[in-house]
Formats: structure tokens, sequence, C-alpha cells
């Protein structure tokens, strides 16, 4: 398993609450696993459950040119990236 | 006698109107049947079509242009790979259009961006018995259902829709869907009524409360909205722009009064609830913020027997049993008294308790379980399990193959028994005090183990 930053580690436990994922810790959530489909298996409910909290915690606000969703949510890697890249 | 040879123009709107907002500009009727006409002679020389397309313009398109072809659509219950195989299996002759390859599987890439070398061409006229699409319903455990949709079905549902919804707004809508185009709710709002009423719809499907709010505000006004209210609730909670929205249309959850009358305020416009299924389309519509009641369109009749509650019209090919409790409170109107027991919608699918609990309990290492719906409206189904040895992880692992993934139990917690009385039965209440129970205990533990 890839290490987890810390940066990441905050991301992976927003995940968790604010999904109520209590099966899984924040520390198992590989960094560059899928979160949607075959990772996690979230849905689009999660998605949009997600992105409120990112905006509660991070005041960012998730776009989607195109409608995938799959993509913003990528990994843990790439959404934390994107969270940090638009942190104003 | 019923002329079986009846057919009806593809649409009956005028040509120099506006049917669509594409990437590239407003779209007329004219450029729009030219289009299509023009596609309908590429198609590959096959009965049926998988439309994938993810631009809501291209959906409509390639849609009008199998029709005319006189191919049929079908419409997989979503996009993931798996479902999309199954049904291309169930339909050997059948090829792809959008952005998906599978194995065995022809994919068609049509030309979406050029535009039509001529205008002006005849808006082809449609036979009434055609089959225009499949579209199909997943069920508990994922099995696809279809129903069949004619021409005359489409039609007339698209009619009685644009009574129902516009309630006398005739100045053109410019219509945004937050639902994909191959969903029923969306397809019936966004794909048909175009055809037959005075609406632009936009090629963008937005998901996020940012997206929805960049995407109304590039439209012109007055303008509409088709969603959910998981996704409305989400934009009201959302830190984004005030838009004015005339008219948003909601389905495919129960709705609050509540949650109505915050949108109202919030868009300045009216939000109409609609009443649906796959198999009838919609059947009955209310304006939530002031209305309890809901009020059957007009082409439906309702039947309450003592066992079932049924829809009917002439434009359906079969009665449809609701999995609704509903009664008469009025001339045409009727009151939503709850589903039936075993019932549950879950992410805008529905699907059975008594399936999914047998699913669950067929695990070989399960002794004993229950999957249920922890409150009301609860976004997420929930799940008690009897087995000794396992873990949460080791049961969902086993369940993802065997259902829908929106009823995968979220908490799924491990118990020492069930609280079944001795006819076998669960009481709600004893089940919910144990589920209640085992959550406070698994949070203290969580928190002990964080603390530690």
């Amino acid at each position: 398993m890839q290490q987890q930053s810390e940066y990441e580690h905050e991301v992976a436990e927003l995940i968790v609450e604010s999904l109520n994922l209590e099966d899984v810790s924040a520390a198992d959530i590989e960094p560059e696993e899928p979160l949607f489909g075959d990772g996690l298996g979230l849905d689009s409910i999660d998605a949009l459950e997600l992105a409120l909290a990112v905006t509660q915690k991070y005041s960012v606000q998730l776009k989607a040119d195109d409608a995938n969703v799959q993509e913003v949510f990528g990994s843990l890697r790439s959404l934390s990236a994107y969270i940090a890249a638009n942190t104003p | 006698m019923q002329n079986l040879n009846r057919s009806h123009p593809l649409t009956n709107r005028d040509p120099d109107e506006i049917i669509a907002h594409g990437p590239g500009g407003e779209i007329s009727v004219s450029q729009f049947i030219t289009h299509a006409t023009e596609l309908a002679g590429q198609l590959p020389d096959r009965p049926y079509v998988i439309n994938l397309a993810a631009d809501r313009y291209e959906f409509l398109l390639s849609f009008c242009a199998a029709i005319i072809a006189g191919q049929c659509t079908l419409m997989p219950s979503n996009r993931q790979v798996k479902t999309v195989q199954q049904v291309a299996d169930d339909y050997p002759d059948c090829y792809l259009l959008g952005d998906m390859t599978l194995d065995n599987l022809e994919t068609h890439d049509a030309d979406f961006t050029s535009p039509p070398a001529g205008s002006g061409g005849d808006i082809p006229d449609i036979p009434e018995q055609q089959l225009c699409a499949i579209v199909f319903t997943s069920g508990s455990t994922g099995a696809a259902t279809p129903n069949r949709k004619y021409w005359k079905t489409l039609r007339s549902g698209a009619l009685g829709n644009a009574d129902a919804l516009l309630q006398g707004q005739t100045a053109q809508l410019n219509m945004i869907a937050t639902v994909p185009a191959q969903h029923m709710w969306g397809f019936e709002t966004s794909i048909m009524m175009p055809l037959f009423s005075n609406i632009a719809v936009s090629c963008i499907t937005p998901f996020f409360p940012q997206d929805i709010v960049d995407a109304i505000e590039s439209l012109p006004e007055p303008r509409a909205l088709v969603s959910s209210p998981v996704h409305l609730d989400a934009l009201l909670s959302a830190d984004v722009n005030h838009v004015h929205i005339h008219r948003t249309f909601s389905a495919t959850a129960p709705m609050s009064g509540e949650l109505s009358r915050r949108l109202e305020k919030r868009f300045a416009g009216r939000v109409i609830e609609i009443f649906g299924c796959s198999e009838a389309g919609t059947f009955a519509t209310r304006k939530t913020a002031s209305e309890e009641l809901w009020s059957l369109s007009p082409a439906f009749d309702l039947e309450i027997t003592a066992e079932h509650v049924v829809i009917k019209a002439e434009h359906l090919p079969e009665d449809v049993i609701l999995n609704d409790v509903v009664e008469w409170a009025g001339e045409r109107q009727f009151r939503w008294l709850g589903r039936d027991q075993d019932m549950v919608n879950i992410a805008g699918k529905r699907g059975s308790l008594a399936d999914l609990n047998h699913q669950l309990t067929s695990l070989s290492e399960v002794v004993d379980g229950v999957i249920f719906l922890p409150e009301e409206n609860s976004k997420r189904l929930a799940a008690l399990v009897v087995a000794p040895g396992l873990q949460p992880s080791d049961i969902l692992e086993q369940l993802k193959p065997r259902i829908e993934p929106a009823f995968l139990p979220r908490p799924l917690y491990i118990v020492p028994m069930l609280p079944r009385q001795e006819t076998g039965k669960l009481s709600r209440k004893m089940l919910v005090g144990l589920f209640e129970q085992t959550r406070r205990i698994k949070t203290q533990q969580d928190e002990g183990s964080t603390n530690s």
C-alpha cells in the first residue's frame, strides 16, 4: 500500500465521516485506488454528500465540467490535490 | 376498429423554434430534423442500439435518428460496464453509440459535430406501433427488467406532460436536467418533451451545485430545472449564487413540503413534483409547497382495489400495478399513504427488501440477517447480521456481485442474534432498537480506539 500524506489522511477521514463508512478506516483508503466504481463502491448520492462536506470544511466548490464524477473523485490522491489546489 | 397503421410526426414543433442549446449555440427544429435524418442514413443496419451519449443533444439526435431508421434504442439502468454488457448479451443484434467500448460489440462513431449539409427537410412520420425504446429497470438484484416504449406511448406521454407540467406556459422554456437522458425521468422530460412542447434543452448534465448554477446562468429566462430531491437539497445547502428558475420538476424520490417551499423561495419560481414509474411514465403531479394531494393527469385512470393500485391509460400497452398505497381524496385527486412495506427506493432505484434479504441469508456463513430502512427518510439501507467469525467487510464483498450497488447496506453490523418473535417475525421497533444500540457501542469503541 502507498503511504498517505498527512493532508490525504485528513481528506480520508472526511470521506469516512461524511459517508458513514463505518467498516472502513481512513488509514485503509489506498491513495491511488478509485473511490467510486470498483474501489469503495461509492455512487452519486455519496458524491453529493462528499462534495457538501468538502465545501463545508475547505470552502471549495467541486466542479465537473463534463459531468464525469469519476474523474473528480478519481482517487484519494486526486481529490486531495484538487482540494489543495482550489482552497482559497 | 383501430387502425394499426396510424402514424404521427416525429415532432409537432415549428421548424424555426429552438429545440436545444448545443455547444455551438441554439439549434432549431429544422436543423435538428435535417441532422437526424442524415444521421439515420449512416447508422449500422441493426435492429437495436444502446445509446450511451452523455451529451443530451447527441442523445436526442441519435435517439431520433434511430427511430427514423426503424431501430429501437436500448437504455441500460446505468452506465457501468457490466450493466451495459448484460443488455448487449441479451440483444446480440445491437450496436453501441457513445463513449464506451465493449468486447464483441460494434461501436458506431456518429458524426455529431459537423452541421448537416442542407436544411428544411420534411418531418418524418412514425408508425404508432413502432417499438422505439426499451427502458431497463434494475430491481433489487440488478437483473434488468425491460419496459417497452412504443411511439404511441411516448408521444401521448409527452403531450400529456406538456399539459401537466407546463400548465399554460407557452413561451420557450429553457431546460437543464441533472438526471441522465437514459433514466426514464430524464428521458420523458428532457428528450420527449422538447419534441412536443416549446422547450429548448441544454446539452449538458450538471452534477455539483456550482455546475448546476453555472449551467442555469448560461441559459436565457424563463428556465426549467429537471432534478431529484437529492440534487435539489445539495443545491440549497451549498453556498452558491441564487438563480431564478421559473419551473423546477422533481421526481425519483418523495419531496417534503418544507424543501419545496425553500426551493420556491430561493428560485422565485414554482416547484412541481411528479409521480410516475418506468412502466407508466408521469401520471400525477402536485405543487408540493402548498399541496399534499396528487392530481391525476388527464390521460390516466387509477383503480384502487383491495389488493392493488392499478394505473391504466389508452396509450399504455398494459395496466401497471403500483408498489404504493394510495386513497382517493377528491375528484381525480389522491393521497399517498406510503409504499408497499416490502419496497424501498434508494438513489432512484426500486428494490424489494424480501429479495435483498433472501440474497443476504443465502450466503453460506450467514446464520440470520436482515436488511432494512433504519428511518422513513434514510438515504441508505442498513443491515444486522448474525455470522460468527465473519467481519462486515467479508459479507459486503460477498453481497457485491449479488445485489445492485445502491442497495448495499451501510452500515452493516454483526450481532449475536436477531430479536425474532416466536413466529419468526421481527418487530420494527425491536429491530431499530437493536440497531441504535449497536451503533452507539460501535461509535464508543471507535472513539476509544482513536484516543488510545
